[in-house]
């Protein structure tokens, strides 16, 4: 055994090294707007709040487009992570034909202006160019094909289906990352508040029995935090859930005040603003202060005019951190697109 | 999920021992569902036969795993979507030239408007153009008496324009009318009494003409007297219906088409009733309303999965 003190002094190893070892492991990637703010790194679990229809499974199947995406296939450069994510459907009303679309569209898009720059530089007669297209079409299924079988569903009906979703995860896990080499980078649930008022009405037990635990909105959320912490300290992944706000956007009232205050004004106003949220909280606080960062987004009223098309103008904001930009955007078939 | 005590025969490692294990920590049922897996493992290990708990809790976690849906991937999805989820078309050009083809299996779809604006004829029509275009079975849950044989026969004499004697045309009509099954239901459990036997007859037979299209007139005079007061039974039951009906509607390859009344809103514009926890429960929705006076319908979009809501179209009801 060495010297002790001195190999205890020296150390395991230098704050260089424990960098580059945790930005390898650990890096920290941006998502697409709007969630573009704020860089974000597996273990954060970000909660996308927002009334009803706000564009927020848009938002998640963005996000899962880009993770899917490989950065780079057949010379064109697509800037994808080439992760697998997992989605859990829990409002069950996942359209794959909308998933499907949209990747198509992206990679269309990225193909075609690789295409034409090809055919700017090299000056190709048209013969050529219908071959180079059709082989390019070619790769385009393969790619779409590899992409499609990197998205993972599943839909749970009711909280038994979901908790066991989770408990068996873990082993699902571990044959996707043997049999595909790729492992998991997105876990998505869809609307994790969605059977937040059947949980509450059921209570199967009298509080009399003190041994077992019954089914109730405070205790499913307790085993939901658990397996998602556990699965998180074994598969890293980034977790981003939705959300939707029941009771209404209050504090219109608040919005049109902070409007008017310029932005210099003092902190004291900017606290007390963040504090409000703009809708109301009902989450049991087990699930509240497992959410690291919170984005709200709403429709706004406003309609703007886009390629001669109207889009309606949604607004998104971070509360947690609290954030004092208001992104919009717009919603087209490509995707979700920030608007100025 | 089962009492643990009805496993035994099929899985051996649950047997007495480790069913006095679990009843020591409180685990009868499903309450399995609630504890730390390691922890379990941890108090099985203390006890000294582990090697057998542990292996019963194995067990327990494969009957768990069977609970859930299976997990599929992209192209799985696409390959049911292809296969299983076809278009139905209503009969109304208007709302089929809006939705795409038509109500779309797997989905279900919401109509909503003031009364008398045609919800009902709507989907008479639908029922009358399923079962007789796509030659499969409606069931057509009534809940406001007012579903009319009369009307239907005249929607299914309306679509067939070849000239037919007497004798097929009756034949046709009888062969349609008898695959449109009606049941009235007046109270929200009654209705899940027939939702849940559809479920058990579709789960056991799996033959020629199946359901394909389940209409529920009007949904919201089921749920309206429940909702409201203090009570929380009144979200959680509105909820469990709509999420049997997706269920249903998922799994089974049907479509489904619930009608939807309207209550004054902001402003005095109307709005759909039912409020904002049932927004999240159908696919598309569409607003209908009639000019006083003549047959004139015009529909349009509040919410679909993937086109932009205020499409609108207008189509006429005949007869």
């Amino acid at each position: 055994m060495p010297t002790s003190a001195k190999w205890w002094i020296d150390g395991d190893e230098s704050a260089a090294e424990m960098l580059a070892r945790v930005s390898a492991e650990r890096s920290v990637s941006l998502l697409p707007p709007p969630l573009h703010r704020l860089p974000l790194r597996v273990g954060n679990v970000v909660e996308l709040v927002g009334p009803s229809p706000s564009a927020k499974t848009l938002i998640l199947i963005q996000a899962a487009i880009n993770t899917i995406l490989p950065s780079e296939w057949n010379g064109v450069h697509y800037g994808g992570l080439e992760r697998s994510v997992m989605f859990i459907d829990l409002d069950c009303r996942f359209d794959i034909l909308c998933l499907s679309e949209m990747l198509k569209h992206r990679i269309m898009n990225l193909n075609g202006s690789m295409n034409k720059m090809n055919q700017d530089q090299e000056d190709i007669g048209m013969q050529n160019f219908d071959t180079r297209r059709k082989s390019n079409i070619a790769y385009d299924e393969e790619l779409y094909t590899l992409c499609m079988r990197r998205f993972l569903y599943v839909r749970c009906y009711d909280s038994f289906e979901f908790l066991s979703t989770l408990k068996t995860m873990h082993c699902h896990l571990q044959k996707e990352k043997e049999v595909k080499h790729s492992s998991i980078h997105l876990l998505m649930i869809d609307s994790i508040g969605a059977f937040y008022w059947v949980d509450r009405a059921t209570s199967f037990l009298p509080s009399g029995s003190t041994n077992r635990k019954s089914l109730s909105l405070q205790s499913v959320f307790e085993t939901v935090v658990q397996e998602i912490r556990k699965l998180v300290q074994v598969h890293p992944m980034l977790v981003i859930a939705t959300k939707t706000t029941t009771f209404g956007d209050r504090n219109f009232a608040n919005e049109a005040h902070r409007k008017y205050l310029p932005d210099t004004l003092d902190f004291r106003n900017a606290a007390t603003n963040t504090r409000q949220l703009p809708y109301q909280e009902n989450m049991p606080s087990v699930w509240q202060s497992f959410v690291t960062h919170r984005v709200h987004v709403r429709p706004s009223d406003h309609v703007t005019i886009v390629d001669r098309q109207n889009h309606s103008l949604y607004l998104s904001e971070w509360l947690l951190p609290s954030l004092s930009y208001l992104d919009k955007f717009i919603v087209q078939d490509g995707g979700v697109f920030l608007h100025n | 999920m089962a009492p643990l005590k009805s496993l035994e025969p099929e899985f051996s490692a649950i047997d007495s021992h480790f069913q006095m294990f679990c009843v020591s920590l409180g685990i009868f049922t499903e309450d399995f569902l609630l504890y730390d897996l390691h922890k379990l493992t941890g108090f099985a290990e203390q006890k000294p036969n582990s090697e057998r708990l542990k292996q019963g809790i194995t067990q327990l976690l494969s009957v768990v795993d069977g609970l859930h849906k299976p997990w599929m991937n992209g192209m799985d999805l696409l390959e049911d979507a292809k296969q299983n989820k076809h278009i139905l078309s209503t009969g109304c050009e208007g709302i089929d030239m809006l939705l795409g083809g038509g109500l779309r299996e797997g989905q279900l779809t919401e109509i909503v408007g003031p009364s008398s604006s045609g919800k009902t004829q709507v989907c008479l029509q639908a029922a009358s153009s399923v079962a007789k275009k796509h030659m499969g079975s409606v069931v057509y849950i009534d809940t406001c008496n007012s579903f009319s044989p009369q009307r239907v026969a005249s929607f299914v004499g309306l679509v067939s324009n070849l000239p037919f004697d007497q004798g097929a045309k009756h034949k046709i009509l009888q062969n349609v009318m008898s695959n449109i099954l009606c049941h009235s239901v007046f109270d929200i459990f009654a209705m899940f009494g027939v939702l849940h036997q559809l479920e058990f007859k579709l789960r056991s037979q799996k033959g020629d003409n199946q359901v394909q299209l389940l209409i529920v007139d009007s949904i919201s005079s089921l749920i309206t007297p429940i909702l409201g007061g203090s009570g929380l039974h009144g979200h959680a039951l509105m909820l469990s219906v709509g999420y049997l009906l997706k269920k249903l509607a998922h799994e089974h390859n049907i479509a489904i088409l619930v009608t939807n009344h309207t209550v004054g809103g902001e402003g005095g514009i109307p709005k759909p009733a039912l409020g904002e926890t049932w927004k999240s429960i159908p696919h598309v929705r569409l607003l209908l309303s009639r000019d006083r006076g003549n047959n004139i319908c015009s529909v349009s979009i509040i919410k679909h999965s993937s086109m932009a809501s205020g499409k609108a179209a207008s189509f006429m009801i005949y007869g």
